[in-house]
C-alpha cells in the first residue's frame, strides 16, 4: 500500500518487519515467491475526530487477532478496547503481511501495533506540552485525552490536539513500551471485539458478498484425483433456465448464471467424459508406501553416534506409528468473488494470505500488483489450510470472460475434496534408556506425505528430552492427497509418535508416565508447565496401566510449552474424553481470555483427530467429503477443559493458537493405555477399538 | 406467488421450489443464515419457523409458505440483543463466528421450549451444530446463562 497522511495523525512504520526465517523459508517453500513490500505503511491513524484505528495485514479468522491488536493499542494509548477501531485484510488499506500463520500475529504484529501507538502516544504528549504548557512528565494519556497529573481539569482531547492538523510521524527505533508492570488493558481479561456483529449475523464472510450483476458460478471439477477431462458436451446444460454463459477456458469448465439454483442445475446438466489417472494410491496403501518410498530426508538434530548408543543401552524399545491425511473442514466452505472495473481487480476472499493471492492474481493476469485488490472479510475457519485460496483465481477468470462481477462458492463436497489436507505419517522410533528411564539413545525418522513441502513435516520433530546419542530424520513420501497447512503443521502429528513412545518407556519400566518426562526434561519452562498441568488435574503419581484412564503428554510449538493430562472412560467403542488440564507457557501473555479460548479450540479441535476424524480415498476419490461420513467433534461429548496461563513477561509473546492441538492425541492414547492396557499406536483411536 | 413472514414482514416469491437458504441470503440479502453443508447436518442454517427450528438449506421457500420465520437477523429489538445473543456477547462465545448464528437460533427454540434446561438438555439440543474453532463450553455456558441458571 502506499503510506498516505490523513486528517489528524498517521504513525508510520516498516511493514516487513521483524519476519523470522522460519516463517518466510516456509512461506517461500510452500507458496512460492514472496515479494515483502517493506513499507512505510500506516499502522495507527488518530483522526481529527479523535478515533484510533488500527491497520494490519493480518486476518481474522477466528483466532481473535482484531482483539489482541485492539488490546495492545488501548494499552499504550490508555483507551478502553472497544474504543479502537481495527482493519485488516484488505491489500488496499492495510501495510504488507506475509499471511496468517504460524502464530505470528501477536508475537510480531502485536508488537508493532504496541510501537506505532505507543509513537502516537508520545506524539499526542507533545502536542499537549504547547498546548497545555506543562512538561510531558506531569502529562498522562488517558480516556482518550490527554491531563495534567496535577489538575485533571487541564485536559485536551485527542481531537482538540489534532484539530486542522495533519500529521505524520515514523516510529522510531527505540520508541518507549509501557512496562509489563504498568499493564492495565494487556493480560487483563476483556470482551471479545466482534462477538455482537457474529451474533447478529452482521459479520461479513466471503461467503456473503453479493455485488450488482452478479452471476453465481459453478465449477466442473474432475470426477477423480489426476482425471483429465476428455470430452465436454454443453448443449443440454446451455438451454437451463438462468443461464448466462458456459466457460471453458484452458482447464476451467464453469457455468455462469443468475442464481445458485440455477447454476447447480446447469452443471449438473453439463456431460462430461473423463479419463481416469491410473493408480491412483488408495488410503490402504498408503502405510506401506511410506514405509518403503520416502526422499529427501532432512536431519532436524543428530549428536553422538545413536547406532552405537542403542547397541550399548541396557533397555531398548523399537515402534511405529501412524497418522492418516485429515481434511480440515472449515466451517465456511470458500467462496471468492471478483470484480473488475477496466484493467484493476477487486476481489474478495477469505484467504489467510491476501497480499499472497494478490501476487498471483498480478502474475495470472500480467498485471500490476497495484492493479489488484485482495479483500479478505471475515473468515469462516481456516486453520492454517486457507493459505492456499483456488476461488480467487476461478472467480477472476470468470468475471473477466463474463465482464460481470463473478461469484465462485464451493459445496461442502468441493471443499472437502479440492482443498489440501494435514499429511499422513509414519514415524518409526528406536530408543534406548536406562533401567531408571533415562534415555540414552534416540533414533526419530519420520516420512510425511508432505511432497515439495517438507518442513511441514519436519515441524516439532526435535525432541525435548535430553538425550547424548540422537539423531531425528524426516523425510517426504507420496502425497495421494495434497498436502497442505494445518494447526500446528506437522507437529502435532510427530508429537503423537514420541509422547506415545515415551509412555511405552515409562510403562516397560514401570515408572509414573509424569515421573519418566521429568526425569528427562531440562528445560524448566518445559518442566514448569508439565508440573502444573499434572498439581491442576490432580495426578496421582501410578505406573500405566493403572486402570484410572489418566493420561498426559507435553508439547513445544512456535516456541509455546504445553502440557495436557486427560482422563477418559471407554462406553464400547467410543472413548469418552472427559476431563482435559492444560497449561500453556507462551511468554507474556497479551490476553489471556483469548490464549484460553484457543487452547479450548485447539484440544477439542485435536480431539477430532485424536478420536474418529481421517480421509477416506480409493481410486483418486475422497470417499467421506460429506458430514455425513466425516464425523468432527460435537458439544454433546466436549470435555471439561481447565486451562493454566504460566507465562510471564520474562519471556516474550509467542503463539497461543496452535500449541493446544500439539500434546492432545498422545495424552488420549496414553489414557487408553492406562485404562485398558492396549497400546493403541495409530490414529484414529476409536477405528482401532 | 408465495408468501411469507420473514422477521415480522410480509414477502413474496415467485418459485415453490427456491432453496429457502438462497431465497433468504441472495433473494433478501439476509446472509446471516449460512450455507455449512447443504444436508442438514452442520446446523449453519438454522431458522425459526413458527418458533420450530428448521434447516434452512434442506427446505424449499414453498414448504414453509404462510409460515412465520425469524432468522439471526430478525432476533434484536433494535439495539437491544435476544438474552441468548447478549449471554454470547459476554461470554465472549465465538471465534470465527461462522457457526454461531445457527447456535442462537438452535438455543432460542430450545429455550422456548425448555426455559431452564440443564447442561446435558443444552448439549443434546445443539448436539446438531457443529462448531470448528471448538467454542462448545463457552456456548454451552452461554445458553446456560440466557436461561437465568446461574454458571
Amino acid at each position: 500500500m502506499t503510506a498516505y497522511p490523513v486528517a489528524g495523525l498517521s504513525i508510520q512504520g516498516a511493514s516487513a518487519l521483524g519476519l523470522p526465517l522460519p516463517a518466510t523459508g516456509y512461506a517461500r517453500q510452500a507458496y512460492g515467491t514472496v515479494s515483502a513490500d517493506f513499507g512505510p505503511a500506516t499502522w495507527l491513524t488518530v483522526g481529527a475526530d479523535g478515533r484510533v484505528t488500527v491497520f494490519a495485514g493480518k486476518v481474522e479468522y477466528g483466532q481473535g487477532i482484531r482483539w489482541g491488536l485492539a488490546m495492545a493499542a488501548a494499552e499504550e494509548l490508555g483507551l478502553q478496547t472497544d474504543a479502537v477501531n481495527v482493519v485488516l485484510g484488505d491489500t488496499d488499506r492495510v501495510p504488507w503481511d506475509i499471511g496468517t500463520f504460524g502464530s505470528q500475529s501477536t508475537r510480531y504484529t502485536g508488537v508493532q501495533v504496541r510501537r506505532a501507538a505507543a509513537t502516537a502516544r508520545e506524539t499526542l504528549l507533545e502536542l499537549a506540552v504547547a498546548r497545555l504548557d506543562l512538561p510531558a512528565d506531569q502529562l498522562t494519556c488517558e480516556g482518550g485525552s490527554v491531563t495534567s497529573r496535577g489538575d485533571g481539569g487541564r485536559s485536551l482531547r485527542f481531537e482538540d490536539l489534532l484539530e486542522n492538523q495533519q500529521l505524520v510521524r515514523e516510529i522510531p527505533e527505540n520508541v518507549q513500551l509501557k512496562a509489563a508492570s504498568d499493564f492495565t488493558v494487556m493480560g487483563t481479561n476483556t470482551k471479545r471485539l466482534d462477538v455482537i456483529e457474529r451474533v447478529t449475523g452482521r459479520a461479513v464472510y466471503s461467503r456473503d458478498v453479493i455485488r450488482p450483476g452478479m452471476l453465481f458460478a459453478r465449477v466442473l471439477r474432475p470426477i477423480a484425483f489426476g482425471a483429465s477431462l476428455a470430452a465436454l458436451d454443453t448443449s443440454l446444460a446451455e438451454r437451463m433456465p438462468g443461464v448466462f454463459q458456459i466457460v471453458t477456458d484452458d482447464g476451467l469448465v464453469a457455468v455462469l448464471a443468475g442464481t445458485d439454483q440455477q447454476a447447480d442445475a446447469a452443471h449438473d446438466a453439463l456431460i462430461a467424459e473423463w479419463t481416469e489417472r491410473l493408480g491412483n494410491i488408495s488410503q490402504w496403501d498408503l502405510p506401506r508406501l511410506l514405509a518403503e518410498e520416502s526422499r529427501d530426508r532432512v536431519t532436524t538434530q543428530e549428536a553422538g553416534d545413536v547406532e552405537s548408543a542403542l547397541s550399548k543401552a541396557s533397555h531398548r524399545l523399537e515402534a511405529t506409528y501412524y497418522v492418516p491425511y485429515i481434511p480440515v473442514a472449515p466451517m465456511e466452505p470458500r467462496a471468492a468473488v471478483a470484480e473488475w472495473e477496466g484493467t484493476s481487480l477487486t476481489v474478495w476472499a477469505g484467504t489467510q494470505r491476501p497480499f499472497g493471492i494478490r501476487s498471483e492474481l498480478a502474475a495470472l493476469f500480467g498485471i500490476e500488483e497495484k492493479q489488484v485488490r485482495v479483500i479478505a472479510p471475515e473468515i469462516g475457519g481456516g486453520f492454517g489450510g486457507k493459505s492456499l485460496y483456488r476461488p480467487a483465481m476461478e472467480a477472476a477468470k470468470l468475471a473477466r470472460i463474463a465482464a460481470r462481477p463473478v461469484r465462485v462458492a464451493y459445496s461442502r463436497d468441493e471443499e472437502m475434496t479440492w482443498s489440501t489436507f494435514r499429511p499422513a505419517a509414519l514415524i518409526t522410533i528406536r530408543s534406548g534408556f536406562d533401567g531408571d528411564g533415562r534415555l540414552t539413545a534416540w533414533d526419530f525418522h519420520a516420512v510425511h506425505t508432505t511432497a515439495d513441502r517438507p518442513m511441514i513435516g519436519q515441524r516439532g520433530s526435535e525432541t525435548p528430552y535430553q538425550v547424548k546419542d540422537l539423531r531425528v530424520v524426516v523425510s517426504a513420501g507420496p502425497a495421494p492427497l495434497k498436502p497442505g497447512s494445518y494447526r500446528s503443521l506437522g507437529c502435532a502429528v510427530n508429537h503423537f509418535a514420541r509422547e506415545v513412545h515415551t509412555d511405552e518407556i515409562a510403562a516397560s519400566l514401570g515408572v509414573d508416565p509424569v515421573e519418566i518426562r521429568l526425569r528427562n526434561l531440562p528445560d524448566p519452562r518445559y518442566r514448569r508447565v508439565l508440573e502444573v498441568a499434572s498439581a491442576q488435574f490432580g495426578w496421582h503419581t501410578a505406573a500405566a496401566p493403572s486402570g484410572a484412564g489418566v493420561g498426559v503428554a507435553i508439547g513445544l510449538d512456535v516456541g509455546s510449552y504445553t502440557a495436557e493430562c486427560v482422563s477418559i472412560e471407554v462406553q464400547g467403542k467410543e472413548i469418552a474424553v472427559n476431563r482435559v488440564s492444560a497449561a500453556l507457557d507462551c511468554g507474556l501473555v497479551f490476553n489471556p481470555d483469548g490464549a484460553r479460548s484457543q487452547m479450548e479450540g485447539a484440544i477439542v479441535m485435536g480431539l477430532g483427530s485424536t478420536l474418529f476424524e481421517a480421509a477416506e480415498f480409493e481410486n483418486g476419490r475422497l470417499l467421506n467429503g460429506s458430514f455425513a461420513r466425516y464425523r468432527v467433534p460435537r458439544i454433546n461429548r466436549t470435555p471439561q477443559i481447565d486451562v493454566a496461563l504460566v507465562g510471564t513477561d520474562a519471556n516474550p509473546s509467542t503463539g497461543a493458537g496452535e500449541p493446544g492441538i500439539v500434546p492432545i492425541a498422545a495424552a488420549v492414547a496414553n489414557a487408553l493405555f492406562d485404562c485398558t492396557s492396549n497400546r493403541i499406536r495409530e490414529l484414529p483411536l476409536q477405528r482401532q477399538l | 406467488m408465495i408468501s411469507l413472514h420473514v422477521n415480522g414482514e410480509r414477502r413474496d416469491a415467485r418459485e415453490s421450489r427456491r432453496n429457502l437458504l438462497s431465497y433468504l441470503r441472495f433473494d433478501l440479502g439476509l446472509t446471516g443464515t449460512k450455507y455449512g453443508c447443504g444436508e442438514g447436518l452442520c446446523g449453519a442454517c438454522t431458522v425459526l419457523v413458527d418458533g420450530q427450528p428448521l434447516r434452512a438449506c434442506l427446505a424449499t421457500v414453498g414448504s414453509v409458505a404462510g409460515g412465520h420465520l425469524t432468522t439471526i437477523e430478525g432476533l434484536a429489538s433494535g439495539d437491544v440483543l435476544h438474552p441468548v445473543q447478549q449471554a454470547f456477547v459476554d461470554l465472549s462465545a465465538a471465534q470465527c463466528g461462522y457457526c454461531i448464528p445457527g447456535f442462537v437460533m438452535s438455543a432460542v427454540a430450545l429455550l422456548a421450549r425448555v426455559p431452564q434446561p440443564d447442561s446435558g438438555q443444552v448439549r443434546e439440543a445443539l448436539s446438531e451444530n457443529m462448531c470448528r474453532c471448538g467454542t462448545y463450553l463457552r456456548i454451552e455456558r452461554a445458553v446456560l446463562r440466557a436461561s437465568g441458571v446461574s454458571d
